[in-house]
């Protein structure tokens, strides 16, 4: 989601006021109210809606009485992290090298549509099998799952480069490793970060559905144990924990697309060339 | 471009990949559980389509459970879309609840969906409509928020109503970009229907793959994973079509074909109109 799209979902409204907050607050406050008193009159399921303050409590449980969840987290974050990193990695790699080689980008076209409409968390059970149980059939399936936008996106990216402004880096001569360097990787880096962005917002996903499968331990795990003994309270505390995380990395990835795609934005466009009008200027000056 | 001679090359290439890795696997370089023969995927396709033939019932339950639950996610995606779009306060509280749905991993929710609905199909199309609810609630209330501002002030200064602004403005304006959306929420919700298939199921291909890779046919596995992608695609050139039809202004033949018929109805249809209402209703005036 960029920030257009937060845009849109928020409305032209502007900044959100201190009033708006305290709606947002009450409509909040009435709805959990709401369910709790309807879960205790009977009118709601508490297997489907387990009561907030039972979620409340399993917080408390989960987190500091058992503290169980932290080991369950830690191997899934670190699944997420080892599988996101090397898929994306291998995602972005593959793709230069085909951008970069006519013949290859040709043939390879037919088989990106295909693996495309595949469902790609659809060959965990096949990972699976081969990889074992472990932890590193997980890393290899959230690979797989990361692996394939940022590919898409890198070759997409590094197809697409205008052609006027190839010629003009031509006519100046620039060497090939110039063009990838200043032309290609720059227009291609918006295009890349969306893919990115698409993979690291897959990848919990992947890792959770690979646990689910099978394993032993892990998030997914938990989750599937909780459900099974219909402990629905300490479920959702694991929904809404990983729910967290993914606000958490949504942040981190939207930071790092600002700060690597500054033109992006005016105002950090504006930022970094006085930042490096500066530097210039100074460098001009211990020259002199 | 595709020409027969570049088809010819490309299937060469196809035969040529295909022989190198029989050769590697049958040299024993690549591990035959985890990439199967070719052969072995082939026969595993024999095997499912022709000789066992339960494959086709698991492909239209996992068809119907993706696409149902697609009409759900979709449909609540774009009710909500349009009526955030149309009121401002409405969009201000009902966003919030989008987004945090939106980050959470939806297939996270998966054991607590099948504990929710059962093992049925009903949990598959439930966790199909969570997971592709997004991607039509946001480019429906982007691309109907969007709105090119000279067209708009054309609208207003021709005293459009605020529902003609709606209906002849925002809806054809917004329709290539909710189609883009649904375009990824199909391919999504397959991906949900056949996770709860693995997670809890009796019937579909995500069983019926899952069975067949625990069992370590994993010939057979892949030619169930292929019949997925054969899935994926025709879900996805549904909605294709689709599009072709309903914003036909983007392509130039169909374009073209519509305004022909158009223009052939609008000369057909005053002459009509002109003989009825000369015969049988003479205004005062004339």
């Amino acid at each position: 989601m960029s920030e257009a799209d937060e845009r849109a979902l928020r409305g032209a409204v502007g900044p959100t006021s201190r009033r708006i907050m305290f709606n947002h607050l009450a409509i909040l406050m009435s709805l959990l109210t709401a369910w709790e008193v309807g879960v205790r009159t009977g009118t709601l399921d508490a297997l489907f809606f387990p009561l907030p303050t039972d979620i409340l409590a399993g917080f408390w449980r989960l987190y500091v009485v058992q503290g169980n969840v932290w080991s369950h987290l830690g191997l899934t974050m670190m699944e997420v992290s080892i599988g996101f990193l090397a898929g994306s990695a291998l995602g972005i790699g593959l793709a230069v090298v085909v951008g970069l080689v006519e013949p290859l980008r040709r043939y390879m076209k037919p088989y990106v549509i295909i693996t495309e409409a595949t469902p790609r968390i659809a060959i965990g059970p096949v990972i699976i099998a081969a990889f074992g149980f472990g932890w590193t059939s997980k890393v290899a399936i959230v690979m797989l799952v990361c692996f394939f936008a940022p590919f898409v996106n890198t070759l997409n990216g590094m197809v697409n480069v205008d052609d006027d402004e190839l010629d003009m880096m031509r006519s100046m001569r620039a060497s090939k490793l110039q063009i990838f360097r200043k032309l290609m990787i720059p227009d291609a880096m918006p295009e890349i970060m969306g893919g990115l962005r698409l993979a690291m917002a897959s990848a919990l996903g992947g890792a959770l559905v690979a646990e689910f499968i099978a394993a032993n331990a892990g998030m997914g795990v938990l989750i599937n144990q909780y459900t099974g003994v219909l402990n629905m309270a300490s479920a959702f505390v694991c929904v809404l924990t990983l729910t967290a995380i993914g606000f958490f990395i949504l942040r981190f990835m939207e930071a790092v697309d600002r700060w690597l795609v500054f033109w992006g934005d005016r105002a950090r466009t504006e930022a970094v060339s006085r930042r490096r009008a500066s530097a210039w200027a100074r460098r001009e000056e211990g020259r002199t | 471009m595709t020409g027969p001679v570049s088809i010819l090359r490309h299937l060469a290439v196809f035969v040529g990949v295909i022989t190198t890795w029989e050769v590697l696997a049958l040299l024993g370089w690549i591990d035959t559980i985890l990439l199967p023969r070719p052969v072995e995927i082939g026969e595993g396709i024999v095997k499912l389509y022709f000789e066992d033939r339960t494959i086709y019932r698991h492909f239209a339950i996992t068809f119907y459970e993706a696409f149902a639950g697609f009409l759900i996610g979709g449909g609540l995606g774009l009710a909500l879309a349009v009526g955030s779009a149309l009121n401002d306060s409405f969009r201000r509280y009902v966003s919030p609840y989008a987004i945090v749905l939106n980050v959470t991993p939806g297939l996270a929710l998966t054991p607590i969906v099948i504990a929710w609905f059962g093992f049925g199909y009903s949990s598959k199309i439930a966790l199909g409509a969570i997971v592709c609810f997004f991607p039509v609630f946001v480019n429906t209330l982007i691309a109907l928020t969007r709105t090119d501002s000279d067209t708009l002030e054309m609208f207003r200064s021709l005293g459009a109503s605020r529902w003609q602004t709606f209906v002849k403005l925002q809806v054809p304006d917004s329709l290539p970009m909710v189609f883009a959306g649904f375009k990824i929420s199909i391919t999504t919700a397959l991906v949900g229907a056949v996770v709860a298939e693995f997670s809890q199921g009796t019937a579909g291909i995500g069983v019926l793959m899952q069975r067949l890779s625990f069992a370590l046919d994993m010939g057979s596995a892949i030619a169930a994973l292929l019949s997925m992608s054969l899935l994926g695609l025709l879900l996805y050139y549904l909605i294709e079509i689709l599009d072709d039809r309903i914003v036909f202004w983007r392509r130039g033949p169909r374009m073209e074909a519509v305004g022909r018929r158009r223009q052939a109805a609008w000369t057909a249809a005053p002459r009509t109109k002109k003989l009825t209402t000369s015969t049988l209703k003479p205004k005062g005036g004339g």
